[in-house]
């Protein structure tokens, strides 16, 4: 009885074995960029972006139960905000279509900065955009759908439409956004006087992608967590209980939004430009995708699958350019005999039990008054 | 204030359509304080109908509940819950995904806010309180079990240890026997007179043994109206409740 009830108190913790797995990873991750060269730093560190992006929406669609293809857009909104950042600082030299607004302004016949442009050439307001602008779209829309009587299929239904209207109207801006081909041949990203070389960025990626997925952990792990996956099993049931399932949905929601918001603010330095590609329904899809094949709720599933996904696809491309039809097939398999993602073959115990002799001790005193 | 005297929770006149069907046409429903109210009536009778319009989950077209006095006819379901009245539902409605020690954690009498559930932990208070409702439901060593793997039965005592844990001032209880052996069905009536004690209880059912053994004041609802009311011996002599409710159930016996 008392080991029963020192079971439940698990779930608080992280497992010593997953502790000792994850800090061997984190340290294989650490040393990768010094043997490994920039083409394969570059590389991960995308990838690894790509992999928090598919945590923010595990937390939403794994845990919550809302399956959502418009991360793509919160992604591209912090690219974007990081965009124009790294577009106004271009240095003069670098500047050589003559003028101090961004080139695909100029082509288009602005003649100045417009005025809710123009604040993002400051460092400070353009990371802070980078995560308030998703947030606060996706916080103005949650607001409003899960507040509606709209639910489960629907919402997804919205969300696509989101991505596609979204795509549409950063596609006819030309003049703000640049259109089809985005903000482009964008400036290096410099931090205190000095250009910050890719290893460096590998560095804050790394670290931005530890720090997140160690707070998901901690979240999912939390009362909070347990109340988003009973929404996830039923939503009405929690409401007679007394929670307002909206507000926990709204901020999952905004939460999600403002970490894919970082993700691609991180990705603009790495990719060097942005563009309403992002946006679209195609890249939404593929965020599904790790989600989907690294296993819902797993949180470490969709980093793991946008990078085994990743690296193949860096391998294949030099034999065929078939790479959707492998991700198709790849998806199908997954779908059919590994419903619960890749996450699903490790070994249950690593992730649940471990007997930790001082809560077992701590609850059998819990029985003793009971 | 247009509650009754003393009622706690007081429902007016309420009507209830579905898509053109009325379900309730009218109902009047008292509860005191401490009082035992046990419904009884025939198949889609509306008794189901009626909590659900408590809870605020059936669409109400006419009429008012008041609980303590105050309008909350129109107040949404976590609103209600807050207020201090909760629910059991006919068919256990419980996580099943979830264990049995989780189930009674979110059913915890609480603030329930975004942050406030954030920041919550899971003190030793907690732990006591939850460990003594397992122990009250007689499910201490199944605390750990997903929910999934229990009985029908087992599973109605979860949701019974979700409502002991909401600890609401009104609760509701929709046929808590379903499923349940004689002797559980018994130790479930002395648990709702244990709760009654200190709480407003409502009560469905069908069964006549349990009704009697728990019965103080009974209603009977029939195709959306309330037939009668009285004590359990006033009902049972009532030729109508005889003719559209209690013969039946004899017949079936037989
Ligand atoms: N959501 C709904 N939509 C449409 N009709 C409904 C709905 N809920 C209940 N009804 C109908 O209202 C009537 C009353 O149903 P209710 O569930 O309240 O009956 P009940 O008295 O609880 O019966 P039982 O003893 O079978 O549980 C039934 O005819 C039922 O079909
Ligand atoms: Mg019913």
């Amino acid at each position: 009885m008392a080991q029963a009830l020192g079971q439940i108190q698990q779930s608080n913790f992280v497992p010593k074995k997953w502790q000792i797995i994850n800090l061997a990873v984190l340290l294989v991750l650490i040393i990768f960029p010094f043997v490994a060269g920039t083409f394969q730093t570059n590389l991960m560190a995308k990838l690894l972006l790509f992999g928090i992006l598919g945590v923010s929406l595990d937390l939403v669609w794994g845990f919550t139960g809302i399956l959502s293809f418009a991360h793509g857009v919160f992604f591209t909104l912090g690219g974007y905000a990081m965009a124009y950042y790294l577009k106004l600082n271009l240095s003069a030299t670098a500047n050589n279509y003559g003028g101090n607004i961004p080139d695909f302004m100029v082509w288009n016949g602005l003649k100045e900065l417009p005025w809710f442009i123009a604040p993002l050439q400051f460092f400070p307001i353009a990371v802070i955009a980078m995560v308030v602008i998703p947030a606060g779209f996706a916080y103005a829309i949650g607001s409003f759908i899960f507040r509606s009587k709209v639910s489960g299929v629907y919402i997804t239904v919205i969300t696509l439409a989101i991505a596609s209207a979204l795509t549409t109207f950063f596609v006819s801006q030309q003049a703000y956004t640049g259109g089809t081909n985005g903000i482009t041949d964008v400036s290096k990203l410099m931090l205190f006087g000095m250009v910050v070389p890719p290893i460096g960025i590998y560095f804050i990626i790394l670290a931005f992608a530890a720090l997140t997925l160690a707070g998901s952990w901690w979240l999912t792990k939390s009362n909070f967590g347990l109340i988003l996956r009973s929404i996830k099993e039923n939503e009405q049931r929690i409401s007679y209980l007394g929670y307002d399932v909206a507000s926990f949905k709204i901020f999952i929601w905004t939460l999600s939004a403002g970490i894919a918001g970082i993700c691609g603010g991180l990705f603009v330095p790495l990719n060097n430009f942005i563009s309403p590609v992002y946006l679209g329904v195609a890249f939404g899809t593929q965020v599904v995708i790790w989600v989907a094949v690294g296993g819902r709720g797993t949180l470490f599933g969709p980093i793991i699958a946008a990078i085994l996904l990743g690296q193949l696809q860096n391998s294949v491309d030099r034999i065929t350019q078939d790479w959707q039809l492998i991700v198709g097939i790849i998806l199908m398999l997954v779908v059919l005999f590994l419903p619960d993602g890749l996450m699903s073959l490790l070994p249950k115990k690593l992730l649940t039990s471990s007997s930790n002799k001082k809560l077992l001790a701590s609850s059998s005193d819990q029985l003793e008054k009971a | 204030m247009m509650n009754s005297q003393g009622s706690v929770l007081s429902v007016k006149d309420l009507k209830v359509v579905f898509s053109g069907f009325k379900a309730l046409k009218g109902v009047n429903l008292e509860v005191g304080k401490n009082e035992i109210v046990t419904i009884i009536g025939p198949n889609g009778a509306g008794k189901s109908t009626l909590l659900d319009a408590i809870v605020g989950k059936s669409p109400v077209a006419s009429g008012h509940v008041y609980y303590q006095g105050q309008d909350i006819t129109n107040k949404s379901s976590h609103e209600i819950a807050r207020m201090g009245i909760g629910r059991k539902f006919q068919n256990p409605n419980v996580y099943n995904e979830l264990s049995v020690f989780d189930n009674i954690l979110l059913a915890l009498k609480g603030t329930h806010g975004v942050f406030s559930s954030i920041r919550a932990k899971l003190t030793a208070a907690k732990k006591d309180k939850i460990i003594s409702v397992l122990d009250r439901i007689g499910l201490l060593e199944q605390g750990y079990a997903k929910v999934s793997s229990l009985s029908h039965g087992q599973k109605q005592w979860v949701e019974i240890g979700m409502v002991l844990a909401q600890d609401p001032a009104v609760v509701l209880l929709d046929e808590p026997t379903a499923g349940m052996t004689a002797d559980e069905t018994y130790a479930t009536g002395e648990i709702i007179k244990t709760i009654a004690t200190s709480h407003s209880v409502v009560v469905i059912e069908h069964d006549m043994e349990f009704v009697k053994q728990i019965a103080q004041r009974l209603v009977v609802l029939h195709q959306g109206e309330k037939l009668t009311e009285g004590s359990v011996a006033e009902v049972q002599s009532n030729p109508k409740v005889i003719e559209v409710y209690l013969g039946r159930e004899q017949i079936n016996a037989a």
